[in-house]
């Protein structure tokens, strides 16, 4: 059995939450990236610049790195709903891919305390190649989904906003 | 009119299933990596605070012409991960850079919430004329460097390199042999022979001091012994006198110090006769 709806009350099967909500919701998303991605390390490296031991990484890059991830992060949330989300996503995991590699740079740390003639190394190249699978996972759902909204645009937005 | 038939199908299409999937996926490895990270840095913390216990080394003279200092090192590793492929480099240099010796340990695996005891011995060859024979009569600072290497919780490896200065107390301190005014006695010239040091190492000395005395040319002229048993810190001195061989002129030649105890006999450096 079928129900009838008078045209111009089409159904809507998913409920996209309004623009201004969004922009609410990824600020808030916004300023809890940039205490961890940018606040925490900056002031755990100033620490350690503050006690004359040498940095992994120079703070600008920490802090340049953080907030583009940040910014792209929030504004991908915010752009969700529609064809931009995926190559936002696709730029999100890339510059995080991208400022990973840098880090594995610098591995391995070499922490050389000045007043103490003790030297330690270590190594976190390892740990970072595991680390570098979330964003390439990441990378490849961004790929997908702006396959996905190519192709059928809006296909996704009633699994992404059920109503 | 339109019919609820155009209702999106329950199962998700490929492509989104596809994106969802590898999405997941990156959130669970995140979880898991950031769990993993949680609880190496707690062990790590824990394993820090448990500082490497060295109690028990002591230095003293072996066999072969060495000076053994002999010890173990206790490391307790109370986290959750294994610390792999630990092994330990000791290198012991004098004041002014001269390589006097180095010990390295055999490679253990720490692992979680045990403690492993790692036995060290070094050894320095303390022969005439080498780089550490000063350690018996002078004493002196020496440059301990310790290299450790290990590898922590499967990832990440770990070097640690530590550099510190320590006094040497030498067991023959300040060794002199003075010659005295020579005498005659029953024809033969006999002159007094006085032998004088601190035992500033940590360690008594049994034994026998053995002492030759040769002419500038290397003659030997005579020779005497001391019977010894000095404590830590004691200071030294006895004179016993010496028959000079006929016509042999003790100005300008040398002593020859032998220290005879129960790890063996040890060359001490010659002495300079005035």
């Amino acid at each position: 059995m079928s129900v009838a709806v008078p045209a111009g009350f089409l159904p809507s099967y998913h409920r996209i939450p309004s623009l201004g909500y969004r922009i609410l919701a990824g600020a808030a998303r916004l300023v809890l990236l940039l205490i961890a991605l940018v606040g925490v390390p900056a002031a755990s490296l100033a620490y350690l610049d503050s006690l004359g031991i040498s940095l992994p990484v120079p703070i600008p890059t920490v802090v340049a790195a953080g907030v583009a991830i940040a910014v792209l992060s929030t504004v991908r949330a915010i752009a969700r709903p529609t064809r931009a989300y995926g190559p936002l996503s696709v730029a999100t995991s890339a510059v995080t891919i991208a400022y990973l590699l840098v880090l594995r740079l610098a591995s391995p740390y070499r922490l050389a305390a000045p007043s103490h003639s003790l030297a330690i190394s270590v190594g976190y190249a390892t740990f970072l190649d595991l680390v570098l699978l979330v964003p390439a996972l990441a990378l490849v759902s961004g790929i997908v989904t702006t396959v996905e909204d190519a192709r059928s645009p809006g296909e996704r937005l009633p699994y992404d906003y059920p109503a | 009119m339109v019919s609820f038939a155009a209702l999106p199908p329950r199962r998700p299409p490929r492509l989104y299933r596809t994106a969802r999937a590898f999405a997941r996926l990156s959130a669970v490895v995140l979880v898991l990596l950031l769990v993993f990270l949680g609880t190496v840095a707690y062990s790590a913390s824990e394993l820090v605070r448990q500082s490497p216990q060295t109690g028990g080394f002591s230095a003293g003279l072996a066999a072969n012409g060495t000076m053994a200092v002999t010890g173990a090192v206790s490391v307790s590793n109370p986290g959750f991960y294994p610390v792999g492929g630990f092994s330990m480099s000791l290198r012991i240099s004098n004041g002014s850079g001269a390589y006097l010796g180095t010990v390295t340990t055999a490679s253990v695996d720490l692992v979680p919430g045990g403690v492993t005891t790692v036995p060290v011995a070094l050894y320095l060859p303390i022969t005439s004329g080498g780089p550490a024979e000063s350690l018996l009569v002078s004493d002196q600072y020496l440059v301990v460097g310790v290299w450790g290497n290990a590898t922590y919780a499967y990832l990440f490896p770990i070097s640690v390199h530590a550099e510190e200065n320590r006094s040497w107390g030498a067991p023959f301190s300040n060794l002199r042999v003075g010659v005295g005014t020579p005498t005659l006695v029953n024809g033969s010239v006999s002159v007094p022979v006085t032998v004088s040091f601190t035992n500033h190492a940590s360690f008594a000395e049994v034994g026998t001091l053995s002492l030759v005395v040769r002419d500038a040319g290397g003659a030997t002229c005579g020779s005497a012994s001391f019977p010894l048993d000095v404590v830590p810190g004691a200071y030294y001195y006895s004179t016993q006198p010496v028959l000079l061989s006929s016509g042999c002129s003790v100005s300008g030649g040398t002593a020859v110090v032998t220290f005879s105890g129960p790890a063996g006999t040890i060359v001490l450096p010659p002495q300079a006769i005035p």
